[in-house]
């Protein structure tokens, strides 16, 4: 069991650190175009429709390569969604109720005899006093949080707010959770 | 809306068990009219509030309730009228917190504590939120999730720090729980759901340190954070999340690399129980998000700093 989890693992490490260069399958969440360059200035060199499975080749800051049929090129990252189960969370409703309870047995394989964080363990759950004063002495000032940021080159910069979309119908099962 | 009030006072009125001069139900449905019409200047009504009834101030500080009914004044009046104090916010933060950590521990590495620290408070910085005491703490379990309480307090699992990549992608997770905080999102909750809350009177056990008038505000342990938030809420805390990291000078698209990372996990993966029934489907926060946002980042150029990342073992 342990070995099993930890193969899963080392899969999973895997499979996110060649996130810039990933073969995975992937379904377009709005109507948007394909690119020759990841910019929206780059030349147009096909239409994909909401809903058309793609093939995710490569990703790049907020921009994925994909193959759409016959046509490959650049679309917006936040126009597709990578995995399986299509358009929302189509087809892995079912993984609510499933991965909740307790006595689902994949949820022991998962997590190699750590269980995993529940409803009931939430509802159970007593002040510990003492992990709390362990939190509290890890904070850091803000002073400390400056340079460390410009030890990297970070700096502070201007970006607008997001306006809030107008609200639409997803048809997605998650809706009411 | 209306539908909501009509039930709490429906639900106040069998707790308030016959009251004969003082209609408990009737006087607080008042007040909660009051609150959701501010700008009318209500006033109480005097015949009914007088003989019992202190006059209602718009205080935290509620009107005590007739000798042998079941309500305690204290929690009652636990900020049901006005916004919550920081000292109130920081005690429901504090106790949330507590709770969560009774459930689960900090993993035990204090560079990596330290870590997440450095990089969450400098997203923090980028909130306008300086009010509130910012800590970060990354929880002792495989299951992918992140939590946060009111008064700054703010949670990352070991697993879900597993599929980050980068520090900016750390800082997109924790840019969407800092947005909590500073949406309020929780205090919001806890304010529509105190009147039932503080009625319902749930288990209190005597753990040290715990806060008994909170604890009675927030239901039983930590279910508050099992409960979840109201889905906009959740696309909110994505889109200011998003922009904190930006603003903090990181690549924006660290939080949607994240979502995807999580898209692409196997449906049946046991890790995602709770995150997904408190959470849209990660399908979902991508597409909401892609409407906001278009083509408004193109020209936002942060970085991923890749080379200082913490990888936990």
């Amino acid at each position: 069991m342990m070995k099993t989890s930890l193969i899963s693992t080392v899969a999973l490490v895997l499979c996110v650190a060649s996130a810039t260069a990933w073969a995975a399958s992937g379904t377009v969440l709005r109507n948007d175009k394909l690119y020759s360059q990841p910019s929206a200035s780059a030349r147009v060199t096909a239409s994909v429709p909401k809903g058309a499975s793609v093939e995710i080749l490569a990703r790049q800051g907020g921009w994925l390569r994909v193959k759409a049929g016959n046509s490959t090129g650049w679309i917006r990252l936040l126009s597709v969604r990578a995995g399986a189960g299509g358009l929302g969370g189509v087809g892995v409703g079912d993984v609510v109720g499933a991965a909740t309870t307790r006595s689902d047995p994949t949820r022991v394989v998962a997590v190699a005899g750590l269980r995993g964080l529940n409803e009931e363990d939430l509802k159970q759950a007593q002040f510990n006093a003492d992990e709390l004063a362990r939190l509290d002495a890890l904070k850091v000032t803000a002073a400390q949080a400056r340079s460390f940021a410009g030890q990297s080159g970070l700096v502070a910069v201007r970006v607008p707010a997001l306006p809030k979309p107008k609200p639409e119908q997803s048809s997605s099962p998650w809706e009411n959770n | 809306m209306k539908i909501k009030l009509m039930l709490l006072a429906v639900t106040l009125v069998s707790f308030s068990g016959g009251a004969a001069a003082f209609d408990l139900g009737k006087f607080l449905e008042d007040r909660v009219k009051q609150e959701l019409n501010k700008d009318k200047p209500a006033q109480p009504e005097p015949s009914q509030t007088t003989k019992q009834a202190p006059a209602a101030s718009q205080s935290a500080a509620a009107s005590p309730p007739p000798a042998g009914q079941k309500v305690d004044a204290a929690q009652l009046g636990f900020a049901l009228f006005g916004d919550y104090s920081l000292e109130e916010e920081n005690r429901i933060g504090s106790q949330i917190s507590g709770n969560l950590l009774g459930a689960v521990q900090l993993v035990r590495d204090d560079e990596l504590q330290n870590y997440v620290n450095l990089v969450g408070h400098w997203v923090a910085l980028q909130s306008g939120r300086q009010d509130v005491t910012w800590r970060f703490g990354v929880l002792d379990t495989e299951d992918i999730n992140a939590f946060a309480a009111p008064g700054g307090y703010i949670f990352v699992t070991r697993g879900l720090y597993r599929l980050l990549d980068n520090e900016a992608d750390l800082a997109g997770v924790l840019g969407h729980e800092i947005a909590h905080v500073t949406q309020k999102h929780h205090l919001k909750v806890l304010k529509q759901s105190s009147l039932i809350g503080a009625l319902g009177q749930a288990a209190s056990r005597k753990a040290r340190g715990s806060d008994p008038v909170v604890q009675n505000l927030i239901g039983n342990g930590a279910e508050i954070m099992a409960r979840g938030l109201d889905k906009n809420a959740e696309y909110e805390a994505d889109r200011v999340g998003m922009v904190y990291a930006a603003r903090a000078g990181y690549t924006p698209w660290g939080l949607p690399g994240v979502l995807q990372n999580m898209a692409g996990l196997p449906a049946r993966d046991s890790r995602t129980g709770l995150l997904y029934k408190t959470h849209p489907h990660p399908a979902d926060r991508l597409a909401a998000l892609g409407e906001a946002v278009d083509g408004r980042l193109d020209d936002v150029r942060g970085k991923e700093v890749a080379d200082r990342f913490y990888r936990i073992r």
